[in-house]
């Protein structure tokens, strides 16, 4: 494992939750209005950027090695939702959110 | 009170398990048509350029959209925290559809987590639907 491969597989989990983040805030203007176009086209952008990379890393790595990085992206966008979109995350979300990722890296490592 | 279907249709809580299981059933058609698709020239072989050939990777592709159309709705009404963990229950049906419909193996760490997986979406699912009942 290469500091690139590490870095390659950090900017995958990062685009993938922006382009998350950036679709929820996009829907929450009016569709077609110039703040909608702007957030929900670079959210695409983020989303696309993260598909390819993934598929660029697969060429290289095995599933179950990527996959576990995919899980922690639950726990990640929970948090930042609460701190970026101001949204309510209460102690049992966040639990229910660590359990859902712990699930996801055990069934990526069997 | 009797909702009419349209109104079920339109709840986002209903859009949220529509959205999941179609990326589910996607998977599914598009594993299925992928091993199904005849190889294309060894040089494309790689790319799974091949798997376009096969009807059921459309019907997956078709899935695909679906869903995502049916994720835009479920972010325009819930928000994020509590929509994208339940959108990983994902990880439940998957392994469980490919053990039922693909006659796929699943190791007892992978049903452990599978478990884990569950759990959390109950306890994120769970004050939700009290909070949907107050209303």
């Amino acid at each position: 494992m290469t500091p690139i491969s590490v870095l390659l597989i950090f900017s995958t989990l990062v685009s993938f939750v922006a382009g998350q983040l950036l679709l929820k805030h996009a829907m929450e203007h009016d569709l077609g209005s110039r703040r909608f176009i702007r957030f929900f086209g670079t959210g695409l952008l983020a989303m696309t950027f993260s598909f390819f990379v993934t598929l660029g890393l697969l060429q290289h790595f095995d599933l179950s090695y990527l996959y576990p990085f995919q899980g922690f992206s639950v726990v990640i966008i929970s948090v930042l939702a609460a701190v970026i979109l101001r949204e309510k995350l209460t102690a049992r979300l966040l639990f229910g959110a660590a359990l859902i990722s712990a699930g996801v890296v055990l069934v990526s490592l069997s | 009170m009797i909702k009419s279907a349209k109104e079920i249709f339109l709840n986002p809580w209903f859009q949220i398990v529509f959205s999941t299981l179609a990326v589910a059933c996607a998977e599914l058609f598009l594993k299925r048509g992928a091993v199904a698709a005849r190889p294309l020239s060894a040089a494309l072989n790689w790319t799974g350029v091949s798997g376009l050939t096969s009807p059921l990777v459309w019907i997956g592709i078709v899935l695909v959209a679906i869903s995502f159309a049916s994720w835009l709705y479920v972010l325009r009404f819930l928000p994020l925290s509590i929509a994208f963990p339940l959108s990983q229950s994902v990880h439940v049906l998957v392994p469980i559809g490919s053990w039922i419909f693909l006659g796929e193996l699943i190791s007892s760490r992978r049903w452990a987590g599978i478990a884990l997986v569950a759990i959390g979406i109950f306890s994120v699912a769970k004050p939700v639907a009290r909070l949907e009942e107050k209303l």
